[in-house]
């Protein structure tokens, strides 16, 4: 037996730290190798990390809801056989000074905690952080005492500090798992080089208290909701919005659809109008460049970009998703209806790897034929323009001064006013207009 | 359920109307909620009908006539008989009982809530009966919080019979003074009683079946108010296990092991003072499903909830430390929680008195609490013999001792054994609460010439320059 310091492995490309959202394991837990330790969510992917020894959990250094930084020891677990040398890892000093079988006798002992305990707990005498109006003030606002830095005399956190952490204007305090990694970077530091993880909105006004006015059941807000929670106020913060809607005669679309269903069906692809709609998408950002642009806002630069990454919001158990399909200009639409129907499955099973849900330029919300026509979608940000895809509902339209039925899409663009100007939003709805209503034109394009 | 028997409909029933019950009814009548509450006797509760209130009553009297008795030390020369009015001085304890619980019942009906009078049942986690003599009510709520309290536990080999043997409630109540007064039980109810009827002309023994009394609290403290006790003529019987007892006529006998010797100890009442025991049996919490711990208190966490969504406990039935002050704390949070709001029991340090004489409080840790959770530690005494008002109060036995940590002179306690000792602690709990070091007591003003001048010269000796005393080096 020997102790094994766990650290939180690489578990994607560029990601330095990841939210604890599940651990499956509590300490005294035997452990076998490869079964699931704990679910990190990095970015829009929670993933699942195996143990990577059999053993038995000693300790944990991290709890649900925490920020774990990569490489930094999450656990503690007391390994049966040989143990890995663990990457960059030290062993812990404990671990050496005590011989294996006294190690093991000081086995941990899991006290079930009960309510008594935990009220006993309140009085111990760690050192007050902070005076008692401070400490009500933090409960209120759901701050983390512990996890706000003190400008007080000796650490002592003062109201204003409560205050400054929930605006975001002051610098987190990581509280990092172990020593082992005594040079881990300040929060700051890990966003400035992690493009993925979106900070904190400067201007979350500070929270006041929800009124209770019945019964109800609160639960954290953790994982794929927060981070939805986050973006969305993020966007809506940064991107002044402006939704242009409008209604597209799909009756030609529906009928070559129909035709080119059984078509794929035989290549074993579900083919729906979304492949279409991305092709007529990815033709109209060609002739407007501008709505597949970013703002650069540190350099103060607009960025136009020669890629078509279309991302796609997707529906699942967690919440919205959105995985990006690439270089959607090159596929064909068998190829891209293939993606659309693998990418939304693993969403929904959250098997999405980090690198498949970022890096899209603009982004389609559908919402199918679930209900309402037109609604007014929230820009992926940093993209400039979105397009949102109601129901399609047959109507009575006028066509060449006669009435007659025909199938109609409800879609609405929302667009980033910073950049994008209404006409040029215009101008880019009729252009999916006229190549969605006429699908011969599309392929013309294509 | 009695036929026709239709029940009230409220937000919140509060069961007890002691300094917990009372306080959290209002608190929840503050947030808007329709409260009832009940309890079996009148409003207050153990502590100011049958407890802290009545008892301080009596100590207060006791103590004038020690000072009348001792008045020729400052010159003032008393003639004639001092005498006791036992039964008056019980009447005028009664007199600022009936205001005090007079005052709670305005507050209850000045916040509309409801009081109902009698025992209580449980029928179910949402509703309850009140049962009097002659009638019934059931009430239905959506929250529940339980301030039941405690009582006086019984020795099975000394039963009280409220005449001979009694408990606080019947020592609180002597029509006389008695000539001979046993205290069993040496912690601080038998303490305190013991000292007022010594004062009041009692021979009083008291035995303790430890070593020491007042067990846990720290010896320092104990030391000074043993001597005093001696010096009344208390006799003080130590690790005396009682065996038994018996009545006879107007004399009650108690047997005891007293270090391996058999004794008997003879007097006209007995007082048994051996701990409380929660009041959480006969009023059907079985049928609301509440969890006990093996002492029969209630388990709770930190918001006061029991394991059952809409029931809370609070005080004595609900453990920890038996303190009117606690419960009166945790009764403000268990409104709250109910109301919706995320209030926790969040508090550093937890204040407790013993109207002994000298007076005794402390609060947070001891020294040798501090050492044992880690702390590096410093302390500095200050006595109340340097105190210029505690010697022109002629009561300067004490001192006041302040423990710090050593390193940011943070307070993690302070003991203090003296005058006025259970007001003082009072700063030292909102300095411990406010993360105060030791700088920050000798920083500010104290006015003098007062008693608290000592706790800013204790600080000042933690920082090693306390004027009115020579520094520790």
């Amino acid at each position: 037996m020997a102790l094994y310091q766990f650290q939180l492995p690489d578990v994607g490309e560029g990601i330095h730290e990841g939210e604890i959202v599940k651990l499956f394991v509590k300490p005294g837990d035997k452990i076998e190798e490869f079964e699931p330790f704990a679910e990190i969510q990095t970015d829009k992917a929670v993933v699942e990390i195996p143990s990577p020894v059999t053993g038995v959990v000693k300790e944990l250094k991290v709890e649900e809801g925490q920020i774990a930084i990569v490489h930094s020891v999450i656990a503690v677990i007391d390994a049966e056989g040989e143990v890995p040398a663990s990457e960059g890892a030290e062993e812990a000093p404990q671990a050496e000074e005590k011989p294996a079988e006294e190690v093991a006798e000081d086995a941990p002992v899991v006290q079930p905690s009960t309510p008594v305990e935990a009220q006993e707990e309140a009085v111990s005498h760690i050192n007050v952080k902070a005076m008692p109006s401070v400490r009500k003030m933090a409960r209120d606002m759901g701050v983390d005492l512990t996890r706000v830095k003190g400008t007080g005399k000796n650490g002592r956190v003062l109201a204003e500090d409560v205050k400054a952490f929930t605006t975001g204007t002051t610098t987190e305090e990581i509280v990092l798992p172990t020593e082992a990694t005594p040079a881990a970077p300040a929060i700051e530091s890990v966003e400035a080089t992690t493009p993925v993880t979106p900070s904190t909105p400067a201007t979350t006004a500070p929270k006041a208290p929800l009124e209770s006015h019945g019964m109800e059941e609160r639960m954290p807000l953790r994982g794929i909701r927060r981070t939805i929670a986050k973006r969305m106020v993020e966007s809506k913060h940064t991107a002044p919005h402006v939704t242009i809607m409008d209604e597209i005669d799909v009756t030609e679309l529906i009928e070559l659809r129909k035709w080119a269903k059984d078509e794929a069906a035989k290549a074993n692809v579900k083919l729906t109008y979304l492949p279409f709609i991305m092709k007529a998408v990815v033709s109209a950002l060609k002739e407007f460049p501008m709505l597949n642009a970013s703002i650069d806002d540190a350099a103060e630069e607009i960025v136009v970009k020669k890629y078509y990454h279309i991302g796609m919001a997707a529906a699942t158990d967690n919440g919205l998703m959105v995985p990006v399909l690439r270089d959607a200009d090159r596929k064909s639409i068998f190829q891209l209806a293939q993606e659309v129907t693998d990418k939304a499955g693993r969403a929904r099973e959250m098997k999405l790897a980090a690198d498949e849900l970022k890096g899209s330029t603009f982004s389609i919300s559908s919402l199918g034929n679930l209900g309402g026509q037109n609604f007014t979608p929230i820009i992926n940000h940093p993209e400039v323009a979105i397009l949102g895809v109601g129901s399609i509902e047959q109507k009575p339209v006028v066509v060449d001064g006669e009435i007659v039925i025909r199938s109609m899409m409800h879609v609405s663009v929302s667009f980033d006013h910073r950049l994008i100007d209404g006409d040029l939003a215009a101008r880019f709805i009729s252009k999916l207009k006229k190549l969605l209503s006429s699908p011969k034109l599309l392929m013309m394009e294509m | 359920m009695v036929v026709g028997d239709l029940a009230q409909e409220v937000d919140v029933v509060v069961v007890g109307a002691g300094p917990g019950g009372y306080v959290a009814a209002i608190r929840a009548a503050q947030l808007g909620k329709s409260v009832v509450i009940v309890d079996k006797d009148e409003v207050g509760g153990v502590c100011l009908n049958r407890g802290c209130i009545p008892s301080k009553a009596i100590i207060s009297a006791s103590e004038r006539l020690m000072h009348i008795r001792e008045a020729s030390h400052v010159g003032i020369e008393v003639s004639g008989d001092i005498t006791v009015n036992m039964p008056k001085l019980i009447e005028w304890k009664n007199g600022v009982v009936k205001k005090l619980t007079g005052g709670v019942s305005q507050l209850l009906k000045g916040n509309k809530i409801e009081v109902a009078k009698g025992e209580v049942y449980f029928t179910g986690p949402n509703s309850l009966r009140v049962m009097t003599d002659d009638s019934s009510q059931s009430f239905k709520y959506n929250d529940v919080i339980i301030a039941t309290g405690s009582r006086p536990a019984e020795l099975k080999i000394l039963p009280f019979d409220g005449k001979r043997i009694l408990s606080s409630t019947e020592a609180l109540n002597l029509q006389e003074v008695p000539k001979r007064f046993i205290v069993v039980g040496g912690g601080y109810i038998g303490l305190e009683l013991g000292t007022a009827y010594a004062k009041l002309g009692a021979e009083v023994t008291i035995l303790e079946g430890t070593k020491s009394l007042l067990p846990g609290t720290e010896a320092t403290l104990t030391k000074m108010v043993t001597r005093k006790l001696k010096k009344l003529g208390v006799t003080i019987v130590t690790e005396a296990m009682v065996q038994g007892g018996e009545v006879n006529g107007e004399e009650v006998t108690v047997r005891a092991t007293v270090k391996g010797e058999e004794k008997s100890f003879v007097a006209d009442y007995a007082l048994v003072s051996v701990g409380r025991k929660p009041n959480t049996e006969e009023i059907g919490l079985d049928n609301v499903g509440v969890e006990l711990d093996e002492r029969g208190f209630i388990k709770i966490d930190k918001q006061c909830k029991t394991n059952v969504s809409g029931v809370y406990a609070i005080g004595d039935c609900a453990g920890g430390a038996l303190l009117a002050h606690k419960a009166s704390y945790e009764g403000k949070i268990a409104a709250e929680v109910l109301a919706g709001m995320n209030s926790v029991i969040d508090y550093q340090a937890m204040p407790f008195v013993i109207f002994s004489d000298p007076e005794i409080a402390y609060t947070g840790l001891t020294e040798e609490q501090a050492k044992a959770e880690g702390y590096e530690v410093v302390t500095s005494r200050f006595a109340f013999a340097a105190n210029g008002r505690a010697l022109s109060m002629e009561n300067a036995d004490g001192f006041v001792q302040v423990v710090a940590e050593k390193e940011t002179k943070q307070l993690l306690g302070v003991q203090i054994v003296g005058p006025e000792a259970s007001s003082l602690i009072s700063e030292a709990v909102f300095a411990i609460e406010m993360g105060a070091n030791a700088e920050d007591i000798a920083l500010t003003i104290h006015a003098h010439p007062t008693l608290p001048e000592t706790f800013m010269e204790a600080a000042e000796g933690i920082l090693g320059h306390a004027i009115h005393m020579v520094n520790k080096k």
